[in-house]
């Protein structure tokens, strides 16, 4: 039973990342109905500015550990968001109006590109995060180890995600950022300038990208310029299974992708984790096609 | 538009003939290696190792009058692209080819230079099955898992361990050198054996199952980055059972990633890692190396690249030919503990690099590697 609650603290954890890169693929999705292949460099983009601005700026020396921690991420959120908003700019929008597959092209070509930078830029090796910026403490809770870093992470991914959501359901931007997603032509004839909105989301979900890249860079230490592969294709098959486009599904898909793997290492295999998980992915898309949280959109006729 | 396509095709035919006629003085010798993808340090610090090694040569007058020039392809470290770097590599006339790094890497790619007669001497390819196919042009500097396997298991049996959990990661490389290790051991000592995935950076779901099986040692015969992960991970658990690794974590980058408080005590069997080179002319090319690159070598798998382009010019020299035939003779008959950067060098008839390489290391408290 012990066991149990810690895989299960374990699989939250990790799920708390995938749902924060998984928001950024359902933001663009939702917008443009584009999977932004490009996303998972982004966050590798973030792990490495994150390294490169600690290091230089030596941030936790002059403001303390927790906001030093708290200014570099929102450093890195703004630069990240930055480069996302010129990514739409130069391989995205040229190409709006082109057949869906060439935006699809330019995005993987984007991830190349972006991959293939960091490695030139930051060399090849696998980087180091300093290992003593956050307390290594663990508190014990139902006998449990817990990391504080842990929960400090998993508290983290929840208040950015609760922050997401007030933005897109409670303010007059996120009003128009649905209305965008809907029907961008509509959108247009009520005055929303939809540019502008496509051009916040490219903004909005690199950063929270960048942000779970300074996360994991914070937690496990090691970067690479590889790393952004596989949480990419586990980010994005969590937006899927809890509905690509919906932005609480994202949240959802993330956390139970994150559980089902600690649980299906735990339980069934340790080499099998990754088969499961993509076997759980299939099944609801066969009883559920539009994913957990997924609405049938009707079509227009 | 036709017109067009005819005379590109013609200039590309007549650029690939006067690049022929251009270099018609020069030796080329191949460098296959991982230079982009997950492996590109451990790649290129191969290249940059033979670089330095030819431009020496090439400064001292070359081999047999004649100037080397280095031809590098990247593999990735994907089967499919080391594939057609042996490809482009066959057809680009290269004499002999150095690399690469992982053995199903390297599987992919015998079989084309072995058919196409070009002499390969790979450098960081341990699995078992490679030199046991009997290919006349294959060659190794590097020793092979079995080798491996017994010293490990040896160790394992000295250390006492009575519960033993082994971890590999699914690679050839890995899952040959775990199936050696436990064909050697006693069954009902083995309390655990499963494979994780490589590239992820969380394992603690995988540490607490293991850990769940209550061993008193764990076997990761996998790769640095991982391991280093594990180590870490494993202390923040505060679960402090002791760890032994394969070859592929004799690397200085795994001190990095654990951390030295982590990484302190982790064993590992291995040859001997590059601060144990010792040899006098070997200290100094490492020193050129760091000059010039601002770091050592990160692994001894990169310094093995240079044992094989040493064994490659020798053989040219001796022979004074670049007849594959006649190296591969003169590899199996002729190059006897020929001195080069990790040791003295001898093939023997399956082409195996001869001679025991095997030993303990152990991390210390500052994160240095210790040859037990």
């Amino acid at each position: 039973m012990e066991e149990f609650f810690q895989q299960l603290t374990n699989g939250l954890a990790v799920g708390g990342i995938y749902a924060l890169i998984a928001l950024g693929y359902t933001m663009v999705y939702g917008v443009l109905k584009l999977i932004n292949f490009a996303h998972g460099d982004l966050f590798t983009i973030g792990a490495f500015l994150g390294l490169t601005l600690l290091t230089t700026l030596g941030l936790s020396d002059h403001l303390g550990a927790l906001a030093g921690v708290i200014a570099l991420a929102l450093m890195v959120m703004i630069l990240v968001g930055l480069i996302g908003f010129l990514l739409e700019r130069t391989a995205y929008r040229p190409l709006r109006t082109s057949p869906r597959l060439s935006a699809v092209v330019s995005a993987l070509g984007a991830s190349i590109f972006f991959q293939n930078a960091v490695m030139l830029i930051w060399g090849a090796r696998p980087l180091v995060y300093p290992h003593s910026i956050l307390p290594r403490t663990a508190v014990s809770l139902f006998g449990m180890e817990v990391p504080v870093v842990r929960i400090i992470m998993f508290a983290t991914s929840v208040v950015l995600m609760l922050g997401l959501y007030y933005l897109t359901h409670k303010t007059k931007t996120g009003t128009a950022i649905r209305a965008a997603a809907i029907d961008q032509d509509a959108a247009k004839l009520m005055g929303i300038d939809v540019n502008r909105v496509i051009a916040l989301v490219f903004c909005i979900g690199p950063a929270l990208g960048g942000a779970a890249g300074v996360m994991v860079g914070l937690y496990y230490g090691q970067i690479s310029f590889t790393m952004g592969w596989l949480y990419g294709l586990k980010a994005f098959t969590a937006a899927i299974l809890g509905g690509i486009g919906n932005i609480p599904g994202a949240m959802l898909g993330g956390l139970l992708l994150g559980v089902i793997e600690a649980l299906g290492a735990a339980y069934i295999s340790i080499a099998w984790k990754d088969a499961i998980s993509f076997l759980v992915l299939i099944l609801i898309l066969i009883v559920r096609p539009t994913g957990l949280l997924g609405e049938r959109v009707a079509n227009k006729v | 538009m036709k017109k067009l396509i005819h005379a590109l095709v013609l200039a590309l035919v007549l650029s690939v003939m006067m690049a022929g006629v251009s270099v018609a003085d020069t030796i080329k010798i191949g460098v296959q290696a991982p230079l982009t993808g997950k492996y590109a340090s451990e790649g290129q610090d191969m290249k940059n190792i033979v670089d330095i090694l030819a431009e020496k040569l090439n400064a001292a007058g070359g081999v047999n009058g004649k100037k080397v020039q280095i031809v590098a392809e990247d593999d990735a470290f994907d089967p499919k692209t080391a594939a057609l770097a042996a490809q482009r590599l066959t057809t680009g006339g290269v004499v002999a080819v150095i690399g690469t790094y992982g053995s199903s890497i390297t599987e992919a790619a015998q079989g084309i230079y072995d058919e196409a007669g070009v002499i390969q001497v790979t450098t960081g390819s341990t699995m078992v099955r490679l030199t046991e196919k009997g290919m006349k042009y294959f060659f190794r500097t590097c020793p092979r898992d079995d080798a491996q396997g017994a010293a490990a298991a040896k160790i394992i049996q000295e250390f006492g361990s009575k519960r033993i959990a082994i971890l590999h990661d699914n690679s050839s490389y890995s899952k040959g050198l775990a199936e050696e290790t436990k064909a050697l051991l006693d069954p009902s000592t083995i309390v655990f054996y499963d494979a994780l995935t490589p590239g992820e950076q969380d394992y603690t779901a995988i540490l607490t199952k293991v850990k769940g099986s209550d061993p008193d040692l764990l076997f990761f015969p996998g790769y640095y980055n991982e391991a280093g992960l594990l180590l870490r991970q494993k202390m923040e658990m505060k679960w402090d059972v002791p760890m032994l690794g394969g070859d592929a974590t004799n690397n200085a980058d795994l001190v990095k990633i654990a951390g030295p408080e982590a990484a302190k005590g982790f064993m590992f069997v291995g040859p001997p890692g590059v601060n144990d080179l010792d040899d006098p002319a070997t200290k100094e090319f490492l020193a050129t190396y760091q000059a010039k690159h601002k770091a050592m070598p990160a692994s001894i798998w990169s310094v093995f690249a240079g044992d094989a382009f040493n064994v490659i010019v020798e053989a040219i020299k001796q022979t004074g030919s670049t007849d594959a035939d006649k190296i591969a003779d003169y590899f199996r008959t002729g190059l006897k503990d020929f001195p080069s950067l990790t040791g003295t060098i001898s093939f023997d008839e399956k082409g195996d690099r001869a001679g025991k390489f095997y030993r303990l290391s152990k991390v210390n408290e500052k994160g240095e590697f210790i040859l037990q």
